[in-house]
């Protein structure tokens, strides 16, 4: 049951073109047999009636002369030729006068009795003609197809058609072949196919796996960050507190009071360093980048370096000279190259050797050339796997209290900020060198700018004070008006438009950040309105103003001392003066 | 002269009626040979044609003449290509040149040989019956097994310029040969 169905599954495969063709080949083989066979029958013809002559012409004189025995003899010999069936001799008259009959019916006596026979024999008659005049007439009849040529010729038929068949079912059986192997590529290019899936699935879940690992790296980065910065400011801000907590005590000497007041100023300006390394590390803090020669500023640091790392330590420079300038922020730089020696210090406390040195680097990514700023100690070195985390913030291997934790990122900070990149090696045992790699600058050199030279006489003004936070406002607010300005607030860049639409202004010190209208816009509206009011802007920090500039306005950065704060207005309001007066 | 007349028109008769099986009407050996006679020139190729190619073929009777009737009757409506057949007697040799076949037979066998021997060289075919005597033309009737058969004598006929058909010769009861 199962074969059957399986072999009538299979026939409808056999291609029809395969059929087709081997029935036409079929057809071709008969049509050839079949002309064959026509054509021996044809010449065959054609042999009996020359027969016949030959016979006609053997048997005239025996024929004419009455000579019967002459005359059968010549018909037997006729005879002897196996496909002869039968051979007759008729006189002038019609009958008979010799005759030769291989199977059981007789000649007729008569020509005229004589019937073209068809069938199985081919017959043929010729006149005995003797000196022009016909005397007799001849009859043969031969065998149309001997029986063995007849059998090959079927036999060569069968096989023909036993080929077809055969090519039919060749073709079939290969066909079958081909649709299994095709089948079976099938079956493994899906399995292919559903591997493949998988590996796709498994690899996507790995890259979450992985982006899951990372999120969880950064929270605990951000819990460590967040936990340090609350540990130092907590610190900070227990001095600031208790220092005023007895500050707002009635009658406090007039020495402790100052010292108090003078305790809130450090902490606050020490806050306002860390808060700037923070800046640094997010490469968000305002940089004042000067064209400067780094050997230069390296050897104005030996000293300070010298009095920082103690006298255990010694301080070898090997700098290359004619090095490209670099622009780089120098406050930044010379925090940097502290921050190491700190680090280098710390890491050699039976004292060493510190090298400072510069040369050329390798170009940057980005084609631009570079310098290359060493700081190599002889210390205990880094472990590999602490190696790996120095550039995060408040990672620290030191103790507490001696550390923040935010040196080398503020070193990572400033030397992606400018543009460069930083490297640590370090041999645990032998020391470890941090490299820096600054970019050139094609800029000329730029003079320091000198201090704003203190005004004895500082110029008074009217100023608009915009700022959306009501404590750091009313702060701004209360030391203007200490600095001998008249002040009036706005809480927002609407109300200062609308403000200094109705009232005439010397100067608009606003915030940046501020929700709706930031300071800049301000600063721009202000100046289509009324382009002669200088603005100043004060921020924490800012990403428009780190990336694009304050548009060549003067900026106060958070947190300000009152001396800042006056120095920069005492700028914007100098200049107005000789066109007023 | 009547009787034999009207018997040896009835024998030809019998003999016309070709291959008829010598048990029915039996007719006489002369009648035969004399049916033979005019049939021999269908066989015969004489030098130039023998005579005009539209002249008839001229059939003598050369000495006695066995035939009488029987020979007229048989050239009758003989035709060898295209040609009618003549007869004519001739007492002896003397003007047998015109004469394309002859039948030779003197009043004794001596007689017939030496007609014979006239004759030789000459574009003639010569017929001898052996009832006359032993003495052989080119062709030589005999009876044998009671049926008129005839011996050919091929050096002869080459000497007198005779070609004789292979079908002719292939009926003899035998052909003398140069070999």
């Amino acid at each position: 049951m199962r074969p059957l169905t399986r072999l009538a599954d299979r026939w409808p495969n056999v291609p029809i073109a395969g059929g087709l063709l081997a029935v036409l080949l079929l057809v071709a083989g008969l049509l050839v047999i079949f002309q064959s066979a026509a054509n021996y029958v044809a010449l065959k013809r054609q042999q009996t009636e020359v027969q016949a002559q030959i016979l006609a012409a053997s048997v005239t004189a025996a024929l004419d002369f009455g000579d019967v025995a002459t005359a059968e003899e010549a018909v037997r010999a006729f005879g002897a030729n196996r496909e002869v069936s039968a051979a007759g001799v008729y006189d002038s008259r019609g009958r008979r006068f010799a005759g030769f009959v291989r199977k059981a019916r007789p000649l007729p006596d008569r020509i005229e009795g004589i019937t073209r026979s068809g069938g199985n024999v081919l017959d043929a008659t010729a006149p005995v003609v003797r000196g022009g005049a016909r005397i007799g007439t001849v009859y043969l009849q031969v065998e149309r197809e001997p029986l063995s040529r007849r059998a090959a010729r079927y036999s060569v038929i069968g096989l023909l058609a036993v080929m077809a068949a055969l090519v039919v079912l060749v073709l079939g059986v290969a066909h079958t072949a081909l649709r299994r192997a095709n089948r079976e590529l099938e079956a493994r290019a899906s399995d292919l196919g559903l591997a493949y899936g998988e590996l796709q699935v498994q690899v996507e879940e790995r890259a979450k796996a992985e982006e899951q690992l990372r999120q969880a790296q950064k929270m605990q980065a951000l819990g460590q960050l967040t936990g340090g910065i609350a540990h130092d400011f907590n610190n900070l801000l227990t001095v600031i507190q208790g220092s005023a907590d007895i500050l707002k005590r009635p009658g406090l000497e007039e020495a402790k009071r100052i010292r108090f007041a003078e305790a809130i100023v450090q902490t606050a300006a020490r806050a306002a360093a860390l808060t700037g390394q923070l800046l640094a590390f997010a490469r968000r803090q305002p940089l004042k980048p000067q064209v400067l020669d780094i050997n230069a500023r390296i050897l104005g640091m030996t000293e300070l370096l010298d009095r920082t790392l103690g006298e255990r330590i010694g301080i070898v420079t090997r700098l290359s000279p004619g090095l490209c300038r670099v622009k780089v922020d120098p406050a930044q730089l010379e925090a940097a190259l502290l921050n190491i020696a700190v680090n280098a210090r710390d890491a050699m406390p039976d004292g060493g050797t510190l090298t400072l040195s510069t040369g050329e680097a390798p170009p940057l990514e980005d084609g631009r050339a570079a310098i290359a700023v060493a700081v190599a100690d002889t210390g205990t070195g880094i472990d590999p796997e602490v190696l790996q985390r120095v550039f995060e913030p408040f990672f620290t291997t030191k103790s507490v209290g001696k550390g923040t934790g935010l040196g080398l990122s503020q070193v990572y900070g400033f030397a992606a900020q400018t543009g460069g990149e930083v490297k640590v090696a370090s041999t645990p045992g032998e020391g470890t060198v941090v490299t820096m790699i600054l970019p050139c600058s094609d800029a000329p050199p730029e003079e320091e700018a000198a201090p704003a030279a203190a005004s004895a006489a500082r110029r008074r003004g009217r100023i608009l004070v915009v700022d959306d936070n009501e404590d750091v406002g009313a702060l701004a607010e209360a030391l203007c008006a200490e600095l001998g300005h008249s002040v009036v607030r706005a809480r927002s860049a609407e109300e200062a438009l609308d403000l200094s639409a109705s009232g005439r202004f010397d100067a608009v010190f606003t915030d940046v950040v501020m929700p709706g209208m930031s300071g800049i816009e301000l600063a721009e509206r202000l100046r289509e309105r009324a382009p002669g009011l200088p603005v100043v802007l004060t921020t924490g920090f800012s990403d428009r103003l780190a990336e694009g500039g304050a548009g060549g306005l003067p900026v106060l950065y958070k947190p300000y001392r009152a001396d800042a704060l006056a120095e920069a207005l005492e700028a914007v309001l100098a200049p107005q003066r000789p066109e007023e007066g | 002269m009547r009787r034999p007349s009207a018997l040896a028109a009835a024998a030809l008769l019998a003999a016309l009626a070709l291959g008829a099986p010598a048990a029915r009407a039996q007719p006489s050996d002369l009648a035969v040979k004399a049916a033979f006679l005019p049939k021999f020139a269908g066989y015969v190729g004489w030098p130039g044609g023998g005579g005009g190619p539209r002249a008839p073929l001229v059939l003598c009777v050369i000495g006695g003449d066995p035939f009488g009737r029987m020979i007229d009757e048989a050239v009758r409506g003989q035709q060898v290509d295209g040609r009618p057949i003549a007869v004519r007697r001739l007492a002896g040799t003397e003007g047998a040149e015109s004469c394309q076949l002859a039948f030779v037979q003197g009043a004794n066998p001596r007689a017939t040989q030496q007609m014979l021997a006239a004759l030789r060289g000459r574009p003639i075919l010569t017929v001898t019956d052996s009832r006359a005597g032993p003495a052989r033309g080119m062709i030589f009737f005999v009876v044998e097994g009671g049926r008129v058969r005839f011996h050919i004598d091929q050096v002869q006929a080459q000497q007198s310029g005779l070609t004789l058909n292979a079908r002719l010769l292939a009926i003899a009861l035998s052909v003398r040969t140069a070999r």
